[in-house]
């Protein structure tokens, strides 16, 4: 294929750095029940870990004075949770850069969308995370729990079938 | 334990929370590149959808979001709003390749593979091309010629209903595996009785497994399926999936500053870890007959490009 071919369609797709699939440090992750509006560091080994229980019914802990329940849930077998973020690219205009932020802090962007050619990279991983529920932990017919059995039926619908 | 944050507001950045097949892992040991999202036309839609590519293999995973309001992460020391969850699964590329050997179809002629699957919009689906076995997938779903060395396919809607009838029981093992359960009714009857074993009956499974390959098929080939597998027609009242009527009522049950207003009816009646959400009422109020839209496992559909 001609070089210049290449290029035009590389400009629609995001890149995902394999070598930072290998080893990225473990990270520890909370599914919370609210939403919190914001993308930024936080203290969570300050004021929310340390205040987590365990107790007759699973984890306890608090948020802004509510009290969660919580359970570990593990990633499903055979996948591994991984945590990425976009590399800047190095010359993106100042504008264009502002503008993104804002948007960030609006809404999620679409599931990767962007226009013009990106890299990604894992930063960390996690083999498990802790799923809270407002004053309960999320019952089994919980949303999250229909999308953690998504992979095993996934694997039946795209499985080749036998040939005639 | 501090993120290592990429430059000096690398922690703002958007952080997507992704499962990926672990052998994407093993398999990033030799490559150097080759992991790529790109935009491809979805099967159903055809609105652009964004898939994950390996390059090196070559594999097509296709990317679902477990979406639901009210969430957020917590990861490490930072916080990430939206709470979204990716699942990167592997997809059968022949439901892909299908959606343009379709639209080649209205020449109704035998055409060389790279003569269909083309696409102003979405180029990259030449990648497709570049997937291993594409003669052996295509013998599911099209006759094929062979002049010169040189293969020629045209569309078989008999051959692709076969095809499809098998994806259909393949998908019905796995939801027999996985006891989901395929049946609205027995939903709601095991909430009040405590769980009993339900008794779904053969053709919910059929529905479930149908609508669930609908949403990689036209609406045209899943309603010849439909048919097909002799499936009845749907009460009216299920014509629309049930997902996007749930849609109105998606909110989970939360607190609402008033703490009078916290769901007393619900506390009422359910016993610890079996509380119905709202959403679920709905759907046991609507869904009757278990036609399924993979949406359902995700909470929401997906987002659509603006």
């Amino acid at each position: 294929m001609e070089n210049s071919y290449e290029e035009t369609i590389d400009k629609r797709r995001v890149h995902l750095r394999p070598d930072t699939l290998r080893d990225p440090a473990p990270a520890s992750l909370h599914l919370l029940p609210c939403e919190v509006p914001v993308n930024r560091p936080t203290p969570v080994g300050r004021f929310f870990t340390p205040a987590i229980r365990l107790g007759p019914d699973g984890l306890e802990a608090s948020f802004r004075g509510r009290s969660l329940r919580g359970e570990e849930v593990v990633v499903p077998p055979g996948f591994v949770g991984y945590v990425m973020t976009e590399e800047k690219a190095e010359v993106l205009a100042k504008q264009d850069d502002h503008e993104r932020q804002e948007q960030e802090l609006v809404e999620p962007p679409e599931a990767l969308e962007r226009d013009c050619d990106r890299f990604m990279g894992a930063t960390a991983s996690f083999s498990s995370f802790t799923v809270w529920g407002l004053e309960s932990i999320p019952g089994p017919d919980a949303k999250l729990r229909g999308a953690l059995s998504w992979p095993s039926l996934a694997a039946a619908i795209h499985a080749q079938v036998p040939e005639d | 334990m501090a993120r290592g944050a990429d430059g000096g507001d690398g922690a703002r950045v958007w952080q997507h929370v992704f499962l990926l097949p672990e052998y994407l892992k093993d398999a990033s040991k030799k490559m150097k590149s080759g992991l790529v999202f790109v935009k491809l036309a979805n099967p159903c839609s055809g609105e652009g959808t964004i898939y994950l590519f390996n390059m090196c293999l070559p594999q097509l995973f296709e990317i679902k979001v477990f979406k639901e309001k009210n969430h957020s992460w917590f990861i490490n020391e930072s916080v990430q709003s939206g709470g979204l969850l990716h699942f990167a699964t592997p997809m059968d590329p022949l439901f892909l390749l299908l959606h343009y050997l379709i639209k080649a179809d209205k020449e109704g002629k035998f055409q060389p593979l790279d003569q269909v699957v083309m696409d102003d919009m979405f180029p990259d689906c030449i990648l497709l091309l570049k997937l291993p076995e594409l003669e052996k997938l295509l013998r599911h779903v099209t006759e094929e010629k062979e002049v010169d060395k040189k293969k020629y396919y045209k569309y078989s809607k008999e051959k692709t209903l076969k095809w499809l009838e098998k994806k259909v029981n393949q998908t019905m093992a796995a939801l027999k595996a996985n006891k989901v359960n395929v049946s609205a009714r027995v939903q709601s009857t095991a909430f009040f009785s405590g769980g009993q074993v339900s008794s779904d009956k053969d053709e919910d499974y059929v529905r479930y497994a149908h609508g669930l390959i609908s949403d990689y098929i036209p609406k045209q080939l899943s309603d010849d399926l439909s048919k097909h597998l002799k499936l009845p027609e749907p009460p009216a009242s299920v014509r629309n999936p049930p997902s996007k009527k749930a849609k109105l009522s998606d909110e989970p049950v939360m607190a609402k500053e008033d703490y009078t207003k916290f769901n007393s009816k619900d506390f009422k009646t359910v016993k610890k870890n079996s509380k119905m959400t709202a959403a679920q009422k709905a759907l046991a109020k609507v869904d009757k007959s278990g036609m399924k839209s993979i949406d359902s496992f995700f909470g929401a559909k997906h987002v659509k490009k603006k």
